[in-house]
């Protein structure tokens, strides 16, 4: 989850995340170094005591600042769209979930094997036991196997909606009569948080998405638990 | 007795030869700056934290932690 003073991306939790949090780094290096030289540049016109009276048609320095943003572009251009073609792999997954977006809830279908749906609505504040985090927690979590490839197929019952969880590197659209994919690894396992990315009325801060990634015995465990609740 | 000659031309560009290759070296001193104390940190980081680590043994600290509520502790 996020952390209160936190200014850069949440910890990887899948393969995926991690490749977007290193291009990330990549990016803001690039931005660092455009802004400080353009940032030196101002500074040194800003002090100068000269006047310079030929500001016109310089095919020089015309040249130099095409060509070097053009290669600038390039240097960025190339990791985004390894990582573009990563995220469209093949990835074979071991298990399909539905995550249908409601107002002003989540509801998860696993129909691979047997029929197990289920609600996951926001717990309230006034709800929250010690230790619980305010606005992320949810009655029921999707649980899932750890290192396994997950799909997810998102959709919405009424308004637009969009299943999100930042530290798995996944936001995906929910759109009404719209079946849109998703698929991840979790690298580790853990309770990762995320929330609701489209507006969608009232409750739309209100509806947060909470994934549980526990080895696959104890995953199988608790879907013939809740399957005998059902 | 005369002065000294001002200097008549060619200021902008004694400014431009200093200036511009350290507006060069400054501004490629940061982003390396940035590259070796965060982004190569960080790739280390993430391989050092996968490389000798031990799934199992973490989901049971988890578990006993009570973090999860699809398993409990095993106590309970």
């Amino acid at each position: 989850m996020a952390q209160y003073t936190q200014l850069g991306l949440q910890d990887a939790a899948s393969p995926l995340m991690e490749e977007l949090l290193h291009f990330h780094d990549h990016a803001l290096m690039i931005i660092t170094l455009i802004s400080a030289f353009v940032l030196y540049i101002i500074l040194t016109m800003v002090t100068a005591k000269t006047t310079d009276k030929y500001i016109l048609d310089s095919q020089e320095v015309e040249i130099i600042w095409t060509v070097l943003p053009a290669i600038i572009l390039v240097l960025i251009a190339l990791p985004s769209l390894r990582i573009l073609y990563l995220l469209d792999e093949i990835n074979d997954p071991h298990l399909t979930i539905k995550a249908m977006g409601h107002q002003w809830y989540w509801s998860y279908e696993y129909t691979d094997y047997e029929d197990l749906g289920f609600d996951s609505y926001m717990v309230p504040t006034q709800d929250l036991t010690p230790g619980q985090f305010r606005l992320l927690e949810a009655d029921h979590r999707m649980v899932i196997p750890v290192e396994s490839p997950i799909r997810v197929l998102v959709s919405a019952e009424d308004v637009l909606h969009s299943w999100a969880v930042p530290s798995l590197g996944v936001k995906m659209d929910a759109v009404p009569g719209r079946l849109n994919q998703v698929a991840f690894v979790a690298s580790r396992p853990g309770v990762f948080f995320g929330q609701c990315s489209e507006i969608c009325g009232a409750n739309h801060s209100f509806m947060p998405i909470v994934v549980e990634a526990v080895p696959l015995e104890h995953f199988e465990n608790w879907s013939s638990l809740m399957l005998e609740d059902a | 007795m005369s002065l000294a000659k001002p200097v008549m031309r060619g200021m902008l560009a004694k400014r431009l030869r200093i200036h511009l290759p350290l507006a060069f070296l400054s501004s490629f001193g940061l982003a390396m700056a940035i590259k070796f104390m965060i982004t190569e940190p960080r790739k280390q980081a993430y391989a050092d934290f996968y490389k000798n680590y031990d799934s199992a043994k973490e989901f049971e600290a988890m578990r006993e932690a009570g973090i999860f509520e699809s398993v409990q502790p095993s106590g309970k």
